[in-house]
């Protein structure tokens, strides 16, 4: 076996039993309190999670792709907020290392060890369509003053290291770093979102923050090239999750179904049940099958934006399904707040709209399509 | 100081069942992980390591695959791996075992203690620290359930059945831990890529000048005859009397005679 | 090598009292063995726990008093053993409890005899040729083995407490020997003090060996205390079902199922829980199930070894009568 194959699997080995006795107990109490209880980002940093794809120049573990989105997999099955903040915080350290220059990663990736990174491009006039962003950095001497207002950041408020899409001319969009010890940086609101609530989701409010070129991801102009480069790596990620919650349903509905019985019948020998069950199935493995896909190509450096994309549109539809199915199999107990269900269906539901709508992946998707054929 | 710990490699789940065709155990699918004892018996190593400066050696016999525990093992904080690996050794039994391993404890040299997990999860026997014990010829405490380490010697508690005992006991010494001893660390993310500087050796059966009659299948004992699955997995889901009163004197005779109640609690 | 034509015995002492599972031990050897049963017994001078092996029907006893060996050293009673079995010869068997004593000391005088051992055994019987046939649960009781040492003596085995019966028997023809001359070679590097355990009482539901459950169907205070009652009667410790724990003196470590603990227990009584997944995944290592619900279906009885279709409140409170 070589060192790589002995490195994924004990990883992986690792992040089965964490996920067991840390994660997996807690899931409710995430979802309930909306924070992650049982000091979990404590353990989730001593354990160097936030490593984990960190390039080992920078002191991170350097494993690749496909390794990270089966780690985020495994923890979603345990609990999908922690997932979606480790997704967060990778996509955008994945950026940094993509687009950064040394001056920017030797400041920055080091600090990624234990300090969350978060990428924000949503302004309250414009999410979807960057164009319509206020932001705008204004370049005096060699510094560049940074005002505005980003809001929705996965992690905002949590994270203390924050990629800013901005307009460096009215029809010019780049990309900065800040952080939140400069002079400047404010928190703002946080969101009261419906499902994975375990996410900080939040707002920075940037008033003459004052950096220097080195804070410049990639180059003035790159905006758009590097937001869609973080798309693409959350959408690979969040069919990780998305596999991980269908998971987490197959897991209980198995069980309740094998043992519940109707008229001295398990439920599970009836075809109704029987064509539910099946269909999570078949969703969760078509989800796994697409990401799993597009992080090999992302591995291989192969343009991936199409399967990522649907593998969070894929994937996010059809676990919502599979949540609405896996209630309805277990009747009233899927239907209690008591039980994870109803809470894997609205944490499922986050991913139809966040890192790019299921619309929005779909016109990607239909694009692509045409283009390879023109 | 030198401490060996010993660890095996167990399948992640328990659950397996036994092949209808083969007639043996299914463990298609089913990864391997240290045995959970076995994590309490190196975390007892790196906290004595961490009083004293001791040198930590993680030992296992198996085939190769089991060099993933061993670098597991390295990652969370051994200094140093020992693979014993040799087609002859197939086969063997507790005793052939433990025959194996104290031969290459002898060969390491002045090792003060040896540490292993109080049983595996898959074999569930428990007999192979007092086993290697015996072959090295050391005093041996199984069963630890608090270990501290003070003036060279070591400070063990220890519970029977309803008695719990203190026990003082220099070096060298064997020790079997239980899940009680410690809270085993998780492999650090970082520290498994630092891991692969460390040595692992693996040693082959002429690497350790053992008699040929006691080890693998001609050194063991014991044969299994035949393995198959429990009866009676099913539960017996007996329903009690109708009425309340009958339905307690039903249950509580059956308990009884069954031997879960007894007279004395 | 020099055999012995009997069946051993090894009586297992905790401090000063005799473990039940030697008496089940001495039964289950007289229904199955066709040599002499013979108990070895270690005890302290101050001691005569032969008095109330005796009951149990055993056709010799060998008792070695020595207040050393008494305190327990694995290693000293190896010696002690091995020196034994060389003036007596090797027995065709010697079995030993499969607790924490017998798992320590059993395999110690295999390596030293060279024989096979098998650990923790359910069940034992004797093919026509005195050979111990051994059955004994591995991968956590999901797999059953049969285990034989064809070509060595003794044929060693432990054996779990409580799957046998023990019965009292009088045997007219039993043998005491008292060996007073055994030279106990001393382990000078352990030091150990036994003092029998307190009754626990603040247990938790991990370890604990009987549990009461209690679900939604009896959150009101007097249900509780009935539950309580009956956990006090038995000895038991309290568990709650996730919907109890909003109850302020319960929290997530007095929770059994899947988002609380696993339990263990010999003994695990459900009183008005319905058994749905999250419950019943904790609960899969309880040994005996018994559950009381008004729910004809109720998902829990499938789990369960016993159950009482009625009023969880009243079957308790009938339990609670009835063991008094």
């Amino acid at each position: 076996m070589d060192q790589k194959t002995i490195s994924q699997e004990i990883l992986l080995r690792m992040v089965k039993s964490f996920v067991k006795n840390e994660v997996a107990p807690y899931d409710m109490e995430i979802d309930h309190t909306r924070s992650y209880v049982n000091d979990l980002l404590a353990k989730v940093r001593q354990n160097d999670f936030l490593s984990l794809m960190l390039p080992k120049e920078y002191g991170g573990a350097g494993f690749d792709g496909r390794t990270t989105a089966k780690v985020i997999n495994e923890i979603a099955k345990g609990n999908a907020s922690l997932a979606v903040t480790l997704e967060g915080h990778f996509k955008s350290i994945d950026q940094i290392v993509k687009y950064g220059n040394d001056e920017l990663k030797n400041e920055y990736l080091p600090q990624a060890k234990n300090r969350i990174v978060a990428f924000s491009m949503t302004e309250p006039s414009g999410g979807s369509n960057p164009m319509g962003i206020n932001s705008h950095a204004e370049k005096h001497g060699d510094k560049w003053i940074i005002n505005g207002d980003k809001i929705m950041i996965t992690n905002g408020g949590l994270a203390e290291i924050y990629c800013v899409l901005v307009k460096t001319a009215p029809t010019e969009l780049s990309i900065f770093v800040v952080d939140n010890e400069m002079e400047g940086f404010e928190y703002g609101k946080q969101e009261n979102f419906l499902g994975l609530t375990g996410v900080p989701v939040g707002e920075i409010v940037m008033n003459n923050i004052e950096v220097d070129d080195s804070h410049l991801l990639g180059k003035v102009g790159m905006g758009k090239e590097i937001g869609d480069s973080a798309h693409d790596d959350a959408r690979v990620l969040m069919g990780a999750v998305l596999t991980g919650i269908m998971e987490h349903e197959l897991d209980l509905v198995t069980d309740y179904a094998t043992h519940r019985k109707a008229i001295d019948t398990p439920i599970i020998q009836m075809q109704g049940i029987q064509r539910k069950v099946a269909d999570i199935a078949i969703s969760k493995e078509t989800t796994k099958l697409l990401y799993q896909k597009a992080a090999w190509m992302k591995d291989h450096g192969q343009d991936y934006e199409e399967e990522a994309a649907m593998a969070k549109a894929y994937g996010s539809r059809s676990a919502v399904k599979a949540g609405d199915d896996s209630l309805q199999i277990l009747g009233g107990y899927g239907y209690s707040l008591d039980y994870p269900i109803e809470h894997l269906i609205r944490d499922a539901r986050a991913m139809e709209i966040a890192e790019g709508t299921v619309e929005k992946m779909r016109t990607a998707i239909a694009l692509k399509e045409a283009e390879s054929r023109a | 100081m030198k401490i060996v710990v010993g660890i095996k490699q167990v399948p992640e789940t328990t659950n397996v069942k036994i092949n209808e065709k083969t007639k043996n155990i299914d463990r298609r699918g089913i990864n391997g992980v240290i045995n959970q004892y076995d994590r309490h018996a190196l975390e007892a190593a790196f906290e004595i390591k961490a009083k004293t400066n001791a040198e930590v050696i993680v030992m296992t016999m198996g085939p190769d695959d089991f060099v993933v525990s061993l670098q597991e093992a390295l990652a969370l904080g051994a200094d140093s791996a020992v693979l014993l690996s040799d087609r002859a050794f197939a086969g063997a039994d507790t005793l052939a075992t433990g025959y194996v391993l104290s031969k290459a404890i002898q060969k390491i040299n002045d090792v003060d203690l040896v540490i292993l997990g109080q049983q595996s999860v898959d074999a569930d026997t428990g007999q192979m620290g007092p086993i290697v014990a015996e072959f090295l010829d050391i005093s041996q405490v199984t069963y630890a359930s608090k270990i501290d380490i003070a003036d060279g010697a070591l400070h063990i508690k220890r519970y029977l059945e309803t008695v719990e005992q203190d026990i003082t006991a220099k070096l060298p010494l064997l020790l079997t831990v239980t899940d009680q001893a410690n809270d085993p660390k998780y492999v650090n993310v970082v520290e498994i890529t630092k891991s692969f500087e460390k040595p692992v050796i693996t040693w082959h059966a002429t690497d350790l000048n053992l008699d040929d009659d006691r080890v693998g299948q001609a050194g063991s004992p014991s044969i299994v005859r035949s393995i198959s699955s429990p009866k009676a997995v099913a539960k017996d889901n007996h329903k009690l009397a109708d009425n309340p009163q009958d339905a307690a004197d039903e249950l509580v005779k059956i308990l009884k005679e069954k031997n879960i109640l007894m007279e004395d609690k | 090598m020099e055999l012995l034509k009997e069946n051993w015995i090894f009586a297992e002492v905790d401090l000063n009292k005799v473990n039940p599972i030697t008496y089940q031990l001495i039964t289950k050897m007289n229904q199955i063995s066709n040599l002499p049963v013979t108990v070895v017994l270690i005890e302290s001078t101050s001691e005569n726990l032969e008095d109330e092996i005796k009951e149990y029907g055993p056709d010799k006893i060998i008792i070695i008093k020595n207040d050393q060996l008494a305190q327990g050293n694995d290693l000293e009673m190896t010696n002690a053993l091995d020196t034994l079995i060389e003036k007596t010869g090797r027995p065709n068997s010697f079995v030993f409890a499969a607790t924490v004593v017998g798992r320590s000391l059993a395999p110690r005088l295999q390596a030293r005899l060279r024989t096979g051992l098998t650990a923790d055994c359910l069940d034992l019987h004797f093919e026509d040729d005195n050979t111990l046939i051994q059955t004994k649960p591995s991968y956590g009781d999901n797999i059953m083995c049969e285990i034989v040492v064809p070509n060595h003596r003794p044929q060693m085995a432990t054996v779990r407490s409580n799957v046998f019966e023990a019965k009292k028997l009088n045997n007219p023809m039993l043998k005491v020997i008292n060996i007073t001359n055994l030279k106990v070679i001393s382990d000078r590097q352990l030091t150990i003090s036994s003092k029998t355990l307190p009754q626990e009482n603040a247990e938790s539901i991990n370890d604990a060996k009987r549990i009461v459950a209690v679900g939604r169907g009896d959150k009101t205070e007097e249900n509780l205390t009935n539950a309580k009652r009956l956990a006090d009667k038995l000895h038991a410790v309290i568990g709650v079902t996730r919907p109890l724990t909003d109850l302020e003196e319960f929290n997530i470590n007095d929770q059994i199922g899947q988002s609380g603990q696993s339990v263990s227990p010999d003994i695990l009584i459900n009183l008005g829980i319905s058994g749905a997944v999250q419950y019943t995944a904790g609960i899969s290592n309880a040994k005996t199930i018994v559950s009381a619900n008004t729910d004809k279906d109720a998902p829990i009885f499938e789990y369960s070894d016993y159950y009482f279709v009625g009023n969880a409140e009243e079957f308790s409170k009938a339990l609670e009568k009835v063991l008094q």
